[in-house]
């Protein structure tokens, strides 16, 4: 018994870590995500191609692929981030490009229509956007959204490679040392309790921006 | 207020609009003008440029040559050099104040309820509070016969119903002038009625009101003037009675023929 609440403590405290990533990336790259998404739609053709860019390269390059890079590569040109910083730069700018085009998709399948009642009835540009796009775009990106903040949970454990104490290198190191599976079980119900909870904010969230469609 | 809201005022005057897309002229040199209390009927085959024409009054498109006054002040105009000259941004929030809109499609927003569709604006617009706009947001939902329906959100209503609070949110800010583009083509038959009575009884508290519509019925009722359009030009015009009874080109012969 005395061994199993061992586990649990050092799995918590390595959950620390897991879940720090996970937090700092979502409050970093939605944000950064809806800027890249602006951009990506800004008549400035300079700005937009760019953007376009960065989305290509972030989505066309595997997270543990960049991962390494910020970890490696960076050093190697003197840039020297603690390995903490590093991960969540790579995990930030990262999962911003996804979040990027789902933004970009939310915010062109806004009717034309919107913006013209709200123009002839004398709204600015900001308080259109602000007021009567953006409430509308949240409902639409809220499922697409609520997936890639799933498997962000699950990608946590990708800094596992980079000998950071993470949840799942905490438990294999146990698992190793004791030759005992129980804390991959509990590094499983770990994630999955995380999953559960995101998956009942997220049905609250859509219920709540949703409130105004016909059915129900 | 008074002597500004004379019979004669000329709300509304254009000259020599043209407006091309790319290579398409859409608009050939129109004129038209509208007297404070008038209803100008807009006639006319798809594509001839109506909407092109109705957009261009509140400036959701822009012109190419020619100008336009609102109310005797100046929304744009054609500067000798050929170039055209809108009014400056501030100036111009101004003009576009006085000119409400309705669409074919509607457009409420549908996450706001039907009493915050009417608030909205004047809220965030004119800085208004609630309680201040409130009395009159309930009295058009009144006259547009949907005050019970002022917490349901848009979904849940008909297109006709729909149209009418659009039409009642227009109104909210109190307009001088409103313009329509084709606001029944896309409700089914039987809810065109609901919404015509609405622009009629508008139109009969003398509403300054430009409708680009289908519904002869209602131009040779309501309209105090009508106009057929063909490819970006006014092919007649004329108040309601003549123009129905005796049009005077072929093409409007033509035109009223297919639509009885
Ligand atoms: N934004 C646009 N870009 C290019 N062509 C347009 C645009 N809007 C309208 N047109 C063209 O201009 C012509 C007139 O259109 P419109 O004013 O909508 O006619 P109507 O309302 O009389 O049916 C049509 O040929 C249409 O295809
Ligand atoms: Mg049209």
């Amino acid at each position: 018994m005395d061994k199993l609440l061992n586990t649990v403590v050092l799995m918590l405290e390595g959950s620390e870590i897991t879940l720090e990533i996970f937090f700092v990336t979502l409050i970093l790259a939605l944000p950064i995500g809806m800027l890249a998404a602006l951009g990506r739609l800004s008549t400035i053709r300079l700005l937009s191609r760019t953007v376009e860019f960065y989305i290509w390269l972030m989505r066309g390059t595997p997270l543990m692929l960049q991962l390494l890079f910020v970890y490696f590569a960076l050093p190697m040109v003197g840039i020297m981030l603690p390995d903490i910083t590093a991960a969540l730069l790579a995990f930030s700018l990262n999962y911003a490009a996804y979040f990027a085009e789902i933004f970009r998709a939310g915010i062109q399948a806004i009717p034309k229509g919107q913006y013209e009642a709200a123009q002839t009835l004398g709204m600015t540009p900001a308080q259109t956007m602000r007021r009567i796009i953006l409430p509308q775009v949240i409902r639409i990106v809220l499922p697409p959204i609520s997936n890639e903040t799933i498997n962000l949970v699950k990608d946590t454990s990708l800094i596992y490679i980079l000998a950071m104490n993470d949840l799942l290198r905490v438990a294999r190191t146990i698992v190793q040392r004791e030759f005992d599976m129980t804390p991959f079980v509990i590094a499983a119900v770990f994630y999955l309790a995380m999953t559960f909870v995101l998956t009942w904010g997220f049905k609250k969230l859509e219920a709540y921006y949703g409130k105004y469609e016909a059915e129900g | 207020m008074g002597n500004t809201k004379q019979k004669d005022e000329i709300m509304l005057k254009m000259r020599n609009i043209h407006k091309a897309f790319g290579a398409v002229e859409v608009l050939k040199g129109i004129d038209i003008e509208v007297k404070r209390g008038e209803v100008l009927a807009i006639i006319g085959p798809s594509g001839s440029g109506k909407s092109t024409l109705l957009r261009c009054i509140n400036r959701l498109s822009t012109i190419d040559q020619g100008s336009i006054d609102i109310k005797g002040q100046c929304l744009a105009l054609t500067k000798p050099s050929g170039e055209v000259e809108y009014a400056r941004p501030k100036d111009m929030r101004k003009i576009l104040s006085c000119m409400g809109m309705v669409f074919q499609q509607f457009n409420l927003f549908p996450h706001m309820t039907v009493m915050e569709n009417l608030l909205e604006a004047p809220m965030q617009v004119k800085k208004m509070p609630r309680e201040e706009i409130q009395p009159l947001a309930e009295e058009l939902l009144k006259k547009v016969g949907l005050y019970g329906k002022r917490d349901a959100y848009p979904a849940k209503l008909s297109g006709g119903q729909q149209q009418r609070v659009a039409i009642a949110r227009a109104l909210a800010m109190e307009p001088d002038i409103m313009l329509f583009d084709e606001p029944t083509s896309a409700l089914d038959p039987e809810l065109t009625g609901e919404v015509l009575k609405t622009m009629r009884e508008l139109a009969a508290s003398r509403m300054t009101m430009v409708v680009v519509t289908h519904e002869m019925a209602f131009a040779r009722e309501a309209a105090s003037h009508v106009i057929f359009m063909a490819d970006g030009n006014i092919v007649e015009q004329a108040p309601p009675e003549i123009f129905f009874e005796h049009p005077r080109e072929e093409r409007t012969k033509a035109f009223l023929q297919n639509m009885l």
